[in-house]
């Protein structure tokens, strides 16, 4: 018995490998939310699973908001799809026809991440390559507060740029369809498509 | 479809992040491969198959649940789950392999192995390998209680945590001369093995021919996959952030 102890306690001593460290982010419930203001473009979601409107924040993400707003106004996001819906995590869309050919979108923004908005649910952000200055016209809704995805000292994050204010709803039953390997993407896919038929700004009142 | 390659999970409940990693492995990528092979250190521990705790059992249902889909698995012991045997193959679907192996992939003959055996410069160690990979050494392990196992194994863990701080970082690499008898031995012009968590493809010359040393990475903090198809091999890593990547 004895001898097992010390052989035990040398295997485990001999081949001890680097400890782990566990991922302890605490997710913050009390990010700053954009404030309502007569000057926050709205826009509206037109799906196949319903509407949804976001408030976009100019003030703080002027560039991608500019950006986005090009890419409305040309009519970008007609007949694209809602591509990956993951429950609890995004839903993430604008980049591909309903044919699943990828939608080219060539005008890239300057990663606003830094600009103090969280990902807390309900906010909307950017897509982007790995290339931290690559998102163009992909932008997903967070449906949970999704921390991991804010800027820290190591590493860019993904720009909130604005909001959903109404339609919230629409967002969840979208984020909680049936996923999978459907067309050319392997997972994480609606089996059903959820299309963007189009979005179109909201006339300010 | 290609033959994927994996090593050094070190699946433990303390480590809930690998655990659902792998499994969504299992269940993506995996169900699309034409065989996955595990080459060692799946299970940070294995104190004998009779009994698995929650993690381990997490981890067999999802290997099961792959071998039941018609992916032939195939498991290498490694430093550390050693005492893997012939029930855990029963409950997982996956078969063990011998160290070293020679595998033929797309017609190319690789030599694979855990990669311990060739760490010949940690002399200590390789003593420690040889008396627990002794069947009388195993048998008489076996023989204990479970209680007594886990006693053994936590007492053995508690007592080494005084040289745990500065064996953090000491898995010692291979030593070329090891390599290089053991690619001639096998014949081989490719060695594929993991264990010392240090992914890299490396080109190297034994007895005047080019060949290849693959190492495979750890699953600390992203997975490591190495997929070889019709176009050879390529070492990845898998990323454990979920991002909104376009």
């Amino acid at each position: 018995m004895k001898q097992l102890l010390l052989t035990f306690g040398m295997l485990l001593a001999a081949c001890l490998a680097p400890t782990f460290a566990a991922d302890t982010s605490s997710e913050s419930k009390t990010a700053a939310k954009p404030p309502v203001t007569a000057a926050s473009p709205q826009v509206q979601v037109v799906t196949s699973m319903g509407n949804f409107t976001i408030e976009l924040n100019a003030e703080r993400a002027p560039l991608t908001v500019a950006n986005f707003l090009a890419y409305v106004d040309q009519g970008h996001y007609t007949n694209t799809l809602f591509h990956r819906a993951v429950a609890n995590f995004v839903i993430q869309g604008g980049g591909f026809n309903v044919d699943y050919t990828p939608k080219p979108a060539p005008a890239k923004v300057v990663n606003e991440s830094g600009n103090g908005l969280s990902n807390v649910r309900g906010t909307v952000g950017l897509a982007r390559t790995q290339d931290p200055h690559g998102g163009n016209a992909q932008f997903y809704v967070n449906m949970n507060d999704n921390a991991a995805l804010d800027p820290n000292q190591t590493r860019w994050g993904y720009a909130v740029f604005g909001r959903v204010i109404s339609g919230m709803d629409v967002v969840d039953r979208i984020g909680n369809v049936a996923t999978g390997s459907h067309g050319p993407i392997k997972e994480e896919t609606p089996l059903k498509p959820v299309i963007i038929q189009r979005i179109e700004r909201v006339p300010s009142s | 479809m290609a033959a994927l390659f994996i090593s050094d999970l070190h699946i433990d409940a303390s480590r809930p992040a690998i655990i659902e990693q792998f499994l969504r492995f299992l269940q993506a990528e995996a169900r699309r491969a034409a065989a996955l092979y595990i080459l060692g250190d799946l299970f940070e521990s294995w104190i004998g198959d009779d009994a698995p705790d929650a993690a381990q059992a997490a981890a067999i249902a999802g290997l099961r649940a792959l071998t039941a889909s018609g992916v032939p698995c195939f498991v290498m012991h490694g430093n550390r789950d050693f005492l893997l045997s012939g029930q855990f193959c029963e409950m997982s679907g996956a078969q063990l392999l011998p160290d070293p192996l020679i595998v033929t992939l797309y017609g190319e003959p690789v030599l694979v192995m855990h990669g311990d055996a060739l760490c010949t410069d940690d002399r200590a160690y390789q003593r420690l390998r040889a008396t627990v990979r002794d069947a009388d050494w195993q048998r008489q392990f076996l023989a204990l209680s479970v209680d007594a196992r886990r006693a053994l194994a936590g007492a053995a863990r508690a007592g080494s945590q005084a040289h745990t701080a500065a064996m953090e970082n000491a898995i010692t690499d291979v030593n070329d001369d090891s390599v290089a008898m053991a690619l001639r031995a096998a014949g081989t012009s490719t060695l594929l093995h993991g264990h010392t968590h240090r992914p890299a493809i490396h080109a190297l010359e034994v007895d005047g021919r080019p060949r290849t040393r693959i190492v495979l990475g750890d699953w600390y903090d992203q997975g490591s996959v190495l997929r070889w198809d019709n176009n050879g091999p390529e070492l990845q890593s898998l990323s454990r952030r979920r991002e909104p990547g376009s």
